[in-house]
C-alpha cells in the first residue's frame, strides 16, 4: 500500500493505492491516527488506485470513522468502484459511509 | 477368460504395478483409465507378456501363462494387441500386413487369408485401400488397418493400448467407431484410453488405476457418475489442486497469494474469480489466526475443470469445533464476506480434524 496525502482547504485528501489488507491495514491506521492526533478532522479518502480491500482494511476505515466521530470530524470516500466496491456492498459499508464519485464531490460534501 | 492375481512389475527400483487382482470375462469390454504413468499400459503389456511380470499370476482360460512351459506365441494369438503407434509393416501393402501372420503362424492358404483380409478391411471401412502402403494412409486409417490386422489372427481378446492417442481429433472418431462396432459384436476387449466419453459408452466395467493399483473399479455409471473414492473423483472431474500448510500466525500472506495466483493462472480462471479467491483465503486466515500458535492448518484449493467448481478445504488440528463459530471474533465483517463469496459451507469433524469446505459462488457481480 502506498498512502499519499494532500491538503485542500481544511481537509486532507488521502489517496491509497494497491492493497488495504491484513498486512497493510496497521500502517494505514497508524498514519491516520497520527493525522487526527495532529488536529486534522476532515478527510476525503480517494480509492481510485486501490485494487484490493479485505475486512482488515474495512476495520481500519471503521477505526478512522470512530476517531473522527469523537472529534466531531467528517470523512467521505471517493471513487469506490470495481472489486473494492463489491466488498463494500457485501459487508454493508455502502450504507454506512458517505461516498461520492469524485474527490471534488467528496470535498464538497464535507465542507 | 483372464484372471490376474497379485500382479506386480518393477523396473529396477521403480515399482509400476504393486498388486493387481482382477478378472476379464468373455464378452466383457473393460476400459482402463487413470492418470499418465500409473501403470495402465504396463498392465496390458504384462497380460500379453511383452513385459515379464515381477510377481503374481495371470491365467488365461485357467492356464498359467507365467509357467515356463507356456507357449507365448500361442498366447499372443489368443490375445492380440493394438498399439498407440499402429506398428504396421511399412514395406508391405495393407492386405499383406493383414495376411502375413495368418499365413505364417496359422498356416492358412494365401487365398483364404486374402478373402478374410478383404472381409476385415470392409469391416473397418478400408477395402479400397487394400493395395495401398501404410505411408499413403492417414493416422486414423493406419490404426483401422492395425485393428483389422489384429482381427485377422482371430483373437479371443484384443488389448488396446491408447489406440487413439497418436491421432488428430478428427481421426479419433473413425477409430473409436470401429472399436464400438467390435464391442457390439461381443468381442472381449481391454482398452487403455484417455477418451472418457468413449470409455463411459463402450465399457461393461471400468478400472481406475492410480499409484500402481486398481484404485477403484465398477460399472461406468458408478465410475463416471458417482465415483466412491477421492482420487477417482478428482480424476473424473479433472480436479486440479493447490495445498499449503500454515503452522504459525506469522505466515507470509503475499507469498501464499503469489502461489495461488500462479495456480489460478494455470487454470485460466477469470480475474474476478482470482480476486474473490484471494479475498476468501485472507478472510479465512484471519479467522484461523488466533489458533495458529497451537494448531496446524492445511488449506487446499481445488478446481474442477469439468464442473468449473472452485473449492477451499481447510483442515485444522486441535479440539473439535467449527472455527467459524468462534465466539472471540472481534466482529462479523470477515464472516459476512465469507458468506457472500460462497455458495455453501460445510463443517465436519473428520479423522480427528476440523474440516471446513467452501464452494465459491461462480456468478458474483
Amino acid at each position: 500500500m502506498d498512502l499519499q496525502t494532500k491538503t485542500e482547504g481544511n481537509a486532507i485528501i488521502v489517496s491509497i493505492s494497491a492493497r488495504l489488507d491484513a498486512v497493510t491495514a496497521p500502517e494505514y491506521e497508524k498514519r491516520i491516527r497520527e493525522m487526527i492526533d495532529g488536529g486534522n478532522n476532515f478527510f476525503v479518502v480517494d480509492f481510485e488506485q486501490l485494487d484490493y480491500i479485505s475486512s482488515a482494511g474495512l476495520r481500519a476505515l471503521l477505526l478512522m470513522a470512530k476517531l473522527l466521530k469523537e472529534k466531531e470530524g467528517k470523512v467521505c470516500f471517493a471513487n469506490v468502484k470495481g472489486n473494492v466496491r463489491s466488498v463494500f456492498d457485501m459487508s454493508g459499508f455502502t450504507a454506512l459511509f458517505k461516498m461520492e464519485n469524485s474527490v471534488a464531490e467528496a470535498l464538497a460534501s464535507i465542507a | 477368460m483372464i484372471k490376474v492375481e497379485h500382479l506386480s512389475k518393477k523396473f529396477d527400483e521403480l515399482v509400476v504395478l504393486k498388486d493387481i487382482t482382477t478378472e476379464i470375462k468373455t464378452g466383457e469390454v473393460v476400459t482402463i483409465i487413470g492418470p499418465s504413468g500409473t501403470g495402465k499400459s504396463t498392465l496390458l503389456r504384462c497380460l500379453n507378456l511383452l513385459e515379464v511380470p515381477s510377481g503374481g499370476s495371470i491365467y488365461i482360460n485357467g492356464a498359467d501363462i507365467l509357467d515356463k512351459k507356456t507357449d507365448v506365441a500361442q498366447i499372443r494369438q489368443k490375445m492380440n494387441m493394438v498399439f498407440q503407434s499402429f506398428n504396421l509393416f511399412s514395406h508391405l501393402s495393407v492386405i499383406e500386413n493383414l495376411t502375413i501372420a495368418p499365413i505364417k503362424l496359422l498356416g492358412i492358404s494365401e487365398h483364404e487369408a486374402q478373402t478374410k483380409a478383404l472381409e476385415l478391411l470392409r469391416l473397418v471401412g478400408l477395402a479400397e485401400k487394400a493395395d495401398s502402403y501404410p505411408d499413403e494412409l492417414s493416422g486414423g486409417q493406419q490404426q483401422r488397418v492395425a485393428i483389422a490386422r489384429c482381427l485377422a489372427m482371430e483373437p479371443e481378446i484384443i488389448l488396446f493400448d491408447e489406440p487413439t492417442s497418436a491421432l488428430d481429433p478428427t481421426m479419433i472418431r473413425e477409430v473409436l467407431s470401429v472399436i464400438r462396432r467390435l464391442a457390439k459384436e461381443g468381442m472381449t476387449m481391454a482398452i487403455v484410453t484417455h477418451e472418457m466419453d468413449f470409455a463411459r459408452d463402450v465399457s461393461n466395467r471400468v478400472l481406475y488405476m492410480d499409484e500402481g493399483i486398481i484404485y477403484e473399479e465398477g460399472p461406468p455409471e458408478q465410475i463416471f457418475e458417482n465415483p466412491q473414492k477421492e482420487k477417482t473423483r478428482a480424476f473424473i472431474n479433472r480436479v486440479r489442486s493447490y495445498t499449503c500448510r500454515i503452522s504459525s500466525p506469522d505466515y507470509d500472506l503475499y507469498a501464499m497469494n503469489a502461489e495461488i495466483e500462479a495456480f489460478c493462472e494455470k487454470q485460466i480462471l477469470p480475474k474476478k474469480t482470482r480476486y474473490n479467491l484471494l479475498l476468501l483465503v485472507e478472510e479465512l486466515l484471519q479467522i484461523y489466526n488466533p489458533y495458529l500458535r497451537t494448531v496446524v492448518l492445511d488449506m487446499t484449493i481445488t478446481y474442477s475443470e469439468k464442473n468449473e467448481r472452485l473449492e477451499i478445504i481447510c483442515e485444522s488440528t486441535g479440539d473439535e469445533g467449527n472455527p467459524l463459530e468462534n465466539q472471540s471474533l472481534t466482529d462479523d465483517l470477515g464472516l459476512m464476506i465469507i458468506r457472500n463469496l460462497t455458495e455453501s459451507i460445510d463443517y465436519r469433524w473428520l479423522n480427528g480434524k476440523n474440516r471446513l469446505q467452501f464452494l465459491l459462488k461462480s456468478n458474483l457481480p
